[in-house]
């Protein structure tokens, strides 16, 4: 971001101008008189108050703290800026869709398990992967042994993704696909898929994370320095804008971000700074912003601190739209929209007396809902152990159905609206996001920012943070440090046998086997050959390369000759 | 140095009169899950540790070479991606090869009661999962060590 | 391992385990366990080069070492690192963080490196480091280069003990001179200014050059040379410099003169301590504080004063 040097520096004054309207009078004196009296009568000792963002909560708001022009902050829905939602009759037109995250074991494993949850009334797919996907390694290779399957499905070769939609129809389905660094050659893998199949690219639907800033920050899952990633991000973005207009090439993921232990104000900041970084990149390539912005889609955590969330969400709205305006010179309506998926946090579940998660996920749930989300997914109360079971999975929809349909909270749109605690707190997020990104800004933009470790940094001293306080009792997880139940019982949990790694083992031998070497080889050298000349886009070679069933570590070390490992900075 | 609570200038050395137990925190994986390592490395320090985290993906030789380098007291292995029985085993393995015995092994991360054993007999201890009290691992890491030292000195 | 005997031999033999044992004596150790290690090692070193880096932090020494560190590997010789981290002045616990800045490097080229806490020490950390340094000469490292924490006494002490000593600046010369000990400057042998892609690091060459320029003319002539990490740039200047320094000290019969003196002085003082004051301690504490203790001192040295020091 080097133009217009000053925009974050303006835009932080005015918001802490805006964020620091003194109390009215009438609210003085009601201190001075009712409450003062009501406190020392029944001898109420003052305390201090705050949300994960540091933030200090005070005991009332009121009106005379909003800001002047509230009236131009909210907008209405489907209305610039956005805070109130991006669709003018948001749930009512559409609920938001019901994505369960799901992926574990063997690709058989995982073809049964979509099935099933589309037999249960799901409205869209999601994958997850192993580690040994994520980073790009064989099932077949010593790394990956006793990691295969555990996380999430493997995937090695174009085979295995063909056993996992076996039987589903790709023109059909929306599949989200978490995976980052390797996302090209998964989203290449889709579709061969579906042009073997017949479909026209243009018809088939889904999102691949593809969020490398995020990987840096908080996942860590990479397999190139920032550099060669970030190449494959523009050459997937120009492919797909031609080509495949309905697949979502980039999803920027605050999820993780918050998962690593940072606070909801710096998972707003940070996946924010992320995604100008990607408008930013795509402005250089000589993209139209109002043509590519609309299809960059974010991720949220929505995690315990009910009402933080809920301004978090608004906040992100009304930021990235302002942002889109003003600074990148957006002009479509479509192209300010901030549109996201949500999921409930896994850091606030504990294996401890484990269906209070439950609960847990519920409140979560609502706040996504209460903020404005395009879709949901809800953790399953085992998760803190493991991949969910079935049964748990099934108990995690249907919280989202009964949200939906029994508990009224979709009658309206942002029922919230005009609170004036979450007014002030959407308004006070807003400028704390800002302070970051005009830190950020100062540290050479994000990219610098994240290699020198400052975000990593951050989130590691948040995260000690709050471990102290909940070591002091200064936080309260029930089950974990208040309320501990002495006699617990370890309950039922999904165990991902030897079969997903031996079944692995056994198809990468065969598909070794079977495939045309020669074609493999001369598909491997094209594609080095793309890679090493900037003007090249490598989408269609990568293509080409899983469809001679070349494997993710044959295809990955191509790019690995050329850019290197990565070493992140020291942390701690 | 200068400054500081206990330290001023030529003031109490006394702290440091008793060895500060030194620990390896490592993540030996595919696994970039290092919340809970990044919490240890300064909760350990917080407690009088001397704390090498060798960053992501070693391989669990690299892991067992630092250990040896460095003369560690304890290495803490964390994993949270399901593969602690098969990548905790093969540190274990180098281990055993070496002949090396004077070093204690702890484990923690994602790992069910009913792995516990297993690990165990392997020589790992601890195997604490997510919201184990600092308290609770730091002790347990103090205890390991000492059996280490009293090895050491044989 | 206690059996020092079985060690000392362990070390000369090369073995990593026995190495790291022995450094840990050296950190730790009974000052008794101490000095019967050094004894027995000494007529096994006296070949290593010691190469000391010092400079402010984050001025990236440890990025520095580990690239210097493969070349000199590169050259087939026995490289080992010492880096120093600095230790918590609140709880005593450090986080040894320079390890993972080089780490990749040492794995592939077999380089021992050793992490040590400076533990607040005052002058303790000398004694540690040039134990330290001695076992990594006896087990046939022919370059130990080790990496300072930057700041305070005990780097000017390490110093001491090195035969070549390396400050590392950067652009923005001013505060970092202001932020490392006084005294760096006029001990340093080689300068190298850092981060030569950035604005400002040709003015900070030109000021090196300018204060090395007054230098007495005879012995060797002090170097300035600038590096890069981001583009691998001055790499090679660099080791080739210290490898001239190393030769040219080499030459003048002085390689490891410095540790002679410091591990001499180090057995004084800590005897002087333990056969003289700790005596002469118990019989002033005896003496209550309506006496005067300068006088009381004064009295004690006149009643040692009866020997006098003689040629060896």
């Amino acid at each position: 971001m080097p133009e217009n040097d000053t925009f974050w520096k303006n835009k932080l004054m005015e918001l802490e101008k805006r964020n620091s309207k003194p109390e009215g009078d009438k609210t003085a004196k009601w201190r001075k008189t009712t409450l003062q009296k009501w406190n020392s009568a029944t001898g109420y000792e003052e305390k201090e108050y705050s949300n994960s963002s540091s933030i200090p909560i005070k005991d009332i708001y009121t009106d005379d703290i909003l800001p002047e022009n509230m009236d131009e902050l909210l907008g209405l829905p489907g209305e610039y800026p956005f805070t109130r939602g991006v669709y003018p009759n948001m749930y009512r037109g559409k609920l938001w869709t019901m994505r369960m995250f799901s992926g574990f074991g063997s690709p058989e494993d995982t073809n049964r398990r979509l099935k099933y949850l589309i037999s249960h009334g799901e409205t869209g797919l999601s994958v997850a992967f192993d580690m040994p996907t994520l980073y790009a390694y064989d099932a077949d290779n010593v790394r990956s042994q006793g990691e295969i399957g555990k996380c999430g499905v493997n995937v090695t070769s174009l085979k295995d993704m063909e056993v996992i939609f076996d039987g589903i129809n790709l023109s059909e389905v929306t599949t989200s696909m978490t995976i980052n660094a390797p996302a090209a050659i998964l989203t290449a893998m889709y579709f061969a898929i579906a042009q073997k199949e017949g479909h026209d690219l243009r018809n088939i639907g889904g999102t691949v994370q593809a969020d490398i800033l995020k990987e840096y920050i908080a996942q860590k899952e990479w397999i190139y320095p920032p550099e060669g990633h970030i190449r494959i991000i523009r050459d997937m973005m120009s492919y797909c804008t031609k080509n495949a207009p309905k697949w979502n090439y980039i999803s920027i993921s605050g999820y993780h971000i918050r998962e690593a232990g940072s606070s909801a104000v710096q998972e707003l900041a940070f996946t924010l700074a992320d995604g100008f970084y990607y408008v930013d990149m795509g402005i250089k390539e000589g993209l139209d912003v109002n043509e590519f912005a609309p299809r960059l889609s974010f991720f949220f955590n929505s995690s315990i601190n009910f009402f933080e969330e809920i301004a978090k969400m608004r906040a992100a709205r009304r930021i990235w739209a302002t942002v889109l305006k003003e600074k990148f010179h957006a002009t479509s309506q479509k192209a300010m929209t901030l549109r996201f998926h949500t999921q409930t946090s896994g850091y606030s579940l504990t294996w401890q007396q484990p269906l209070n998660n439950i609960i847990r996920t519920t409140i979560e749930a609502m706040a996504a809902i209460l903020g404005g989300t395009q879709s949901l997914h809800t953790n399953s109360y085992d998760e803190a152990w493991a991949l969910p079971s079935e049964e748990a999975v099934k108990v995690a929809l249907r919280t989202q159905q009964i949200l939906a349909e029994e508990t009224g909270i979709i009658d309206t749109i942002d029922p919230l609206g005009g609170s004036y605690y979450i007014e002030y707190l959407t308004s006070k997020m807003e400028e704390e996001a800002y302070r970051y990104f005009e830190k950020i800004e100062s540290l050479g933009g994000i990219l610098e920012a994240v290699k020198k470790g400052y975000i990593q940094r951050e989130i590691a001293a948040t995260s000690y943070r709050r471990q102290k306080r909940l070591e002091d009792e200064k936080e309260i997880m029930v089950g974990v440090n208040k309320y501990v139940d002495p006699d617990e019982k370890p309950i039922n949990i999904l165990r991902i046998g030897k079969d997903a790694e031996e079944i692995q083992l056994k198809r990468i031998k065969e598909v070794k086997v079977g495939r045309d070497q020669d074609k493999v080889n001369d598909a491997l050298a094209k594609l080095d050959e793309a890679f090493r000349n900037p003007d090249e886009n490598v989408m269609p070679y990568i293509i080409e390369a899983v469809k001679t069933y070349a494997t993710i570590e044959e295809i990955s070390d191509v790019g690995r000759k050329i850019y290197g490992g990565w070493k992140e900075p020291v942390i701690v | 140095m200068s400054g500081g609570k206990y330290m001023a200038d030529g003031k109490n050395q006394s702290l440091f009169r008793e060895k500060p137990i030194k620990v390896l925190l490592a993540k030996p994986g595919i696994d970039g899950h290092d919340r809970g390592v990044l919490v240890l490395a300064k909760a350990f320090r917080d407690a009088g540790m001397e704390v090498l985290y060798v960053g992501l993906l070693p391989t669990p030789e690299d892991v067992v070479d630092t250990a040896i380098n460095e003369d560690v007291d304890v290495i803490a292995l964390s994993l949270l991606n399901g593969a602690h029985l098969t990548v905790f085993r093969k540190v274990m393995d180098i281990m055993k090869n070496k002949g090396i015995d004077d070093i204690s092994v702890v484990g923690g991360g994602t790992i069910p009661d009913e792995d516990k054993p297993e690990l165990e007999a392997l020589g790992i201890s601890g195997n604490y999962g997510p919201g184990t009290p600092l308290s609770t691992i730091i002790e347990h890491v103090r205890m390991r060590a000492e059996e280490a030292r009293i090895k050491k000195l044989r | 391992m206690t059996n020092i005997g079985d060690l000392v031999e362990g070390v000369v033999r090369s073995d990593r385990r026995s190495i790291a044992r022995a450094i840990s004596y050296m950190e730790d150790g009974h000052t008794e366990i101490k000095k019967e290690i050094m004894e027995k090692l000494y007529s096994h070193c006296g070949k290593a080069h010691v190469v000391g880096i010092t400079g402010p932090p984050g001025i990236g020494k440890s990025t520095l070492i580990g690239n210097i560190s493969v070349l000199l590997a590169q050259k087939g010789m026995n490289v080992s690192v010492l880096a120093v981290d600095a230790s918590s002045p609140y709880s005593g616990g450090s986080l040894l963080g320079n390890r993972i800045r080089m780490q990749e490097n040492l794995f592939n080229y077999g380089i021992y490196m050793r992490s040590l806490a400076n533990r607040g020490a005052r002058g303790g950390l000398s004694v540690s480091c040039m134990g330290a340094v001695n076992v990594l000469d006896a087990s046939g490292s022919e370059i130990i280069l080790i990496e300072t924490v930057g700041a305070g006494q005990a780097d000017l002490d390490i110093m001491n003990l090195a035969d070549t000593t390396i400050l590392v600046l950067g652009p923005g010369l001013g505060d970092q001179i202001q932020a490392i000990k006084a005294g760096i400057m006029e001990i340093a042998d080689l300068f190298v200014i850092n981060k030569m892609d950035i604005d400002g690091s040709y003015f900070a060459m030109k000021d090196i050059e300018e204060v090395i320029s007054m230098d007495d003319p005879r012995g060797f002539r002090r170097r300035v040379t600038g590096t890069s990490a981001t583009d691998h740039a001055g790499y090679d200047e660099l080791v080739n410099t210290i490898l001239d320094h190393g030769r040219y000290i080499s030459g003048e019969g002085i390689i490891g003169r410095k540790r002679f003196l410091m591990g001499a002085r180090w057995i004084l003082e800590s005897e002087i301590g333990r056969i003289i004051i700790d005596p002469a301690m118990d019989i002033i504490k005896k003496k209550g504080t309506d006496k005067n203790p300068y006088v009381l001192a004064e009295n004690i040295i006149s009643q040692l004063n009866a020997g006098v020091l003689k040629e060896l």
